[in-house]
């Protein structure tokens, strides 16, 4: 039997790798939602934002502010790769846009390599302090972490139920083509998702810096969870995503605790299992539009 | 002085052919049908005007401005807004939302005006739009074109697949629209045609075979079929 | 199509050339673009025929390779064994994985390939440290027996047998291209719907196809594991995952001749960077966005219409009238 403390300390894990998957995989999800592409480049945005927070928390002794500088860098990467590459290829087959991401991260991680060198490098947690849940120490970063997850998605929720442009893009979902007709200039709106998502996922970036090794491979090496998470959920839908980051999550922590080396293997049996059941994930769309 | 003037409109989908050499003027206020069967090239003429599809050669303007090489969004908030035929509204927006999409681009908050001709949307405004019947559908489609006060509503087949009472109800908001606003309607139902409409054209096989302004009569549209 | 470029000509020209190619060419060098054309040659299947994208190709070149691995560490030492095992290896693990993913839409599809890629890397990596020895390897290159005839200790006869191995591949693949199947594949990646009216099972149709496609690579893995003498997870590394793909990419999707001109521009281009800026990451990664955008026809997608014009031309004004 699992003790009680292993099991709390367990969860809060699981729950906080679980909001960093979240953070990642809404963007790649609402990417494919809009604009129907796959967009591997979100892990180079994570590599940036943990480079940028690690540089600049060296800089400043302020990892939050360094987290900050990591999703700017990261908007503005994301907005010139739309610019310069997506928005030639977004009338494409999925899988093409695919095969350009991936060009993009491997580039992009040789890019890394020039600045930063192969060394993995360690960033301080800024706080060490640790919190008493039912007799259990758990470090308050990593609470913090599931907190800014939890704002993020309410954000996100808000943003686009209760703005104009949310719903744009919530009806842009559905049919591009007749959002278009309502003068609603959509080329703007893929611009801002994918901003949106690349900002997110240097959040992401940022936010798992402290808890693992910075290295220049550290977007492949998330990349297959955040796929799995993806795949999981179903491509596009938002819901789908946070459930399963957040199983995906407990799936890895609680799985650690029973035989380590099966932690990176189970989110795929699950995978495995899920589409086996349904081809397109928990809550994807059966049907395929354009 | 006519709203929209379009000449020599050839079109082609690819390598194929569809409109041949199209000459077309629609006056503000008026109510302008395009009749012909199914494959004529109707809706192919309406997506050339709104953008959706670029012609090959022929130009298109409309209250002194070109059209051609605009994307689709920008003639939209320009006025001239395309209804396609398939009654797709945002299945997953409420009704209230997908109106206020409508008025989104052109920053137009005339409600009442537009809820005066659909009152039965005033009660469905909360409910999901996905829920709504046909008939509720195309006047949601309407309704969201018409919200940004367009110069010009190009509607691609409105009354396809609805019930008679209904189409009776339309035909009421046409007349009414075209006091604001030009229509151009592409249509297969004869006797609404014949009954709203200040000019017909006839298409055939991607050719303009009769303009029709006097006396037009279910007879004279069968005719040019 | 030109009576020149008949397959069992340019299949010949192309051999030939790659065997004329080794008098000048490092061995190290022509032995890797030969395994490497078998290996894109199953990518080239899957993309241009059947329409799948598959960045999980390196899973599969790991458990040919592994499984050759394992046959030549523990149980025996004839390495013609040993490469029928990893492609036994690689037919076995497509029969079992292939049914679940080629229900798969081709988004869906890409995706699973490339997190199975990064499993199988866990899996050598970590998972399974205690029979694969992890990031060190399997080394068994002294325990590899010689053989009578062609002795695959040896680079160069390793390179008679690679050639020879990727011909029979060649052949096989353009008698696909050419078959009933191969129209089905074909026709699976343009419209499956109207090919279930006419009858066929699409599942078992990309089912094959899949098959096919998988146990090559496992080939293409089993033969690698011979000629280096070791395995190690590097082999299924992620950041390799595109490696197929851009050489099928570069050489030219769906064309007959793409893989082997992708495979020599490749590992040519390869070695010369690696030496030259030592940063492979960034020149391959901007390399493949630039053919993504703009060069998407790859080498010989370019070439071969201009070069078939030149022999036209030729061939006009040699035989005249007579020309088809």
């Amino acid at each position: 039997m699992i003790s009680t403390q292993l099991l709390i300390s367990g969860v809060i894990f699981g729950l906080s790798i679980g909001s960093i998957y979240f953070l990642l995989a809404i963007g790649l999800s609402l990417c494919f939602g809009l604009m129907r592409i796959i967009s591997l480049d979100q892990l180079l945005y994570y590599s940036l934002g943990a480079y940028f927070t690690y540089s600049v928390n060296l800089l400043t002794g302020n990892m939050w502010v360094g987290v900050l500088a990591g999703m700017i860098v990261s908007a503005l990467a994301s907005l010139a790769v739309e610019r310069l590459v997506f928005r030639r290829i977004y009338a494409r087959d999925p899988t093409f846009s695919m095969i350009t991401s991936f060009g993009i991260l491997i580039g992009g991680i040789g890019i890394i390599k020039f600045f930063w060198g192969v060394v993995p490098r360690p960033v301080e947690v800024p706080t060490l302090l640790q919190v008493d849940i039912l007799g259990t120490e758990v470090p308050v970063y990593r609470l913090m972490v599931i907190a800014i997850a939890v704002c993020v998605y309410i954000g996100i929720w808000l943003f686009l139920h209760r703005t104009i442009v949310g719903k744009a893009i919530r009806a842009a979902i559905e049919d591009v083509e007749h959002v278009e007709g309502l003068g609603i200039n959509v080329s703007r709106l893929f611009t801002l998702t994918f901003v949106i998502a690349g900002a997110l996922s240097g959040l992401a970036g940022g936010l798992h810096a402290p808890l693992i090794m910075v290295d220049p491979t550290m977007g492949l090496e998330t990349l297959a969870f955040v796929f799995m998470v993806v795949i999981i959920g179903g491509l596009g839908s938002i819901k789908g995503t946070l459930i399963s980051a957040l199983l995906v999550g407990q799936v890895v922590s609680l799985g650690s605790i029973i035989y380590a080396p099966m932690a990176q293997m189970a989110p795929f049996v699950i995978m495995l299992l899920v589409l086996l059941i349904k081809p397109t994930g928990l809550y994807g769309s059966p049907v395929f539009k354009r | 002085m006519s709203l929209l003037t379009i000449k020599g409109l050839t079109a082609a989908y690819g390598e194929a052919k569809v409109l041949f050499d199209i000459d077309m003027s629609v006056a503000a206020g008026q109510i302008v049908s395009c009749v012909g069967r199914n494959g004529a090239g109707k809706t192919t003429l309406l997506k050339n005007i709104a953008g959706f599809l670029t012609p090959t050669s022929g130009s298109v303007v409309a209250d002194g401005r070109s059209l051609l090489g605009m994307m689709p969004y920008d003639i939209a908030k320009f006025g001239i807004k395309y209804i396609p035929q398939d009654k797709k509204v945002f299945q997953d927006l409420t009704v209230r939302e997908n109106l206020e999409l409508g008025s989104y681009a052109t920053k137009d908050y005339d409600w009442e005006q537009t809820l005066s001709y659909f009152p039965k949307l005033k009660v469905l405004m909360e409910r999901k739009a996905g829920y709504l019947s046909g008939g509720e559908r195309q006047m949601l489609m309407i309704g969201r074109a018409i919200l940004g006060s367009p110069k010009l509503l190009l509607i691609d087949e409105p009354t396809e697949g609805l019930a008679p009472g209904i189409v009776t109800q339309l035909r009421e908001v046409f007349k009414e629209l075209s006091r604001k606003t030009a229509l151009v309607i592409v249509e297969q139902n004869l006797p609404l045609v014949c009954a709203i409409s200040d000019k017909v054209y006839a298409i055939r096989d991607g050719r303009i075979v009769a303009e029709l302004v006097d006396a037009i009569s279910v007879d004279m549209c069968e005719g040019y079929l | 199509m030109l009576k020149i470029f008949k397959w069992w000509w340019g299949i010949a020209l192309a051999f030939g050339l790659l065997g004329i190619a080794r008098m000048f060419l490092p061995l190290p060098f022509m032995n890797e673009v030969v395994i490497f054309s078998i290996y894109a040659l199953a990518c080239n299947f899957l993309i241009g025929r059947v329409g799948y994208i598959s960045f999980g190709q390196p899973a599969y070149l790991a458990l040919g390779g592994y499984a050759t691995a394992f046959y030549l560490v523990h149980f025996g030492t004839n390495p013609y064994v040993g490469i029928l095992i990893g492609v036994f290896g690689g037919l076995l693990a497509s029969l079992i994985i292939g049914p679940l993913f080629v229900r798969l839409r081709s988004d869906y599809f890409a995706m699973v390939n490339l997190a199975l890629a990064v499993i199988v890397f866990y899996l050598m990596q970590k998972v399974l440290v205690s029979i694969t020895q992890g990031d060190n390897g399997l080394w068994f290159l002294t325990r590899i027996d010689s053989t009578p005839i062609l002795d695959l200790t040896r680079p160069g006869h390793f390179f008679i047998f690679a050639l020879i191995v990727g011909l029979a591949v060649w052949a096989f693949y353009k008698y696909l291209d050419d078959s009933i199947f191969g129209a089905c594949c074909l026709a699976t990646k343009l419209n499956e719907n109207k090919l279930q009216f006419l009858g066929y099972n699409n599942f078992s149709i990309r089912l094959l196809a899949f098959v096919i496609a998988n146990t090559t690579t496992a080939l293409a893995g089993a033969l690698y594991a011979v000629y280096l003498g070791f395995v190690s997870p590097e082999m299924a590394s992620p950041s390799r995952a595109a490696d197929p793909v851009i050489v099928t990419l570069l050489g030219g999707v769906g064309t007959l001749f793409g893989p082997i001109v992708g495979a020599i521009a490749y590992t040519g281009m390869k070695d010369v960077i690696a030496k030259l800026i030592g940063n492979w990451e960034l020149f391959i990664g901007f390399l493949l966005v630039f053919i993504m955008l703009v060069a998407d026809r790859g080498i010989w997608g370019t070439l071969s219409p201009a070069l078939e014009k030149l022999i036209s031309r030729k061939k006009n004004s040699a035989r005249g009238e007579r020309d088809d």
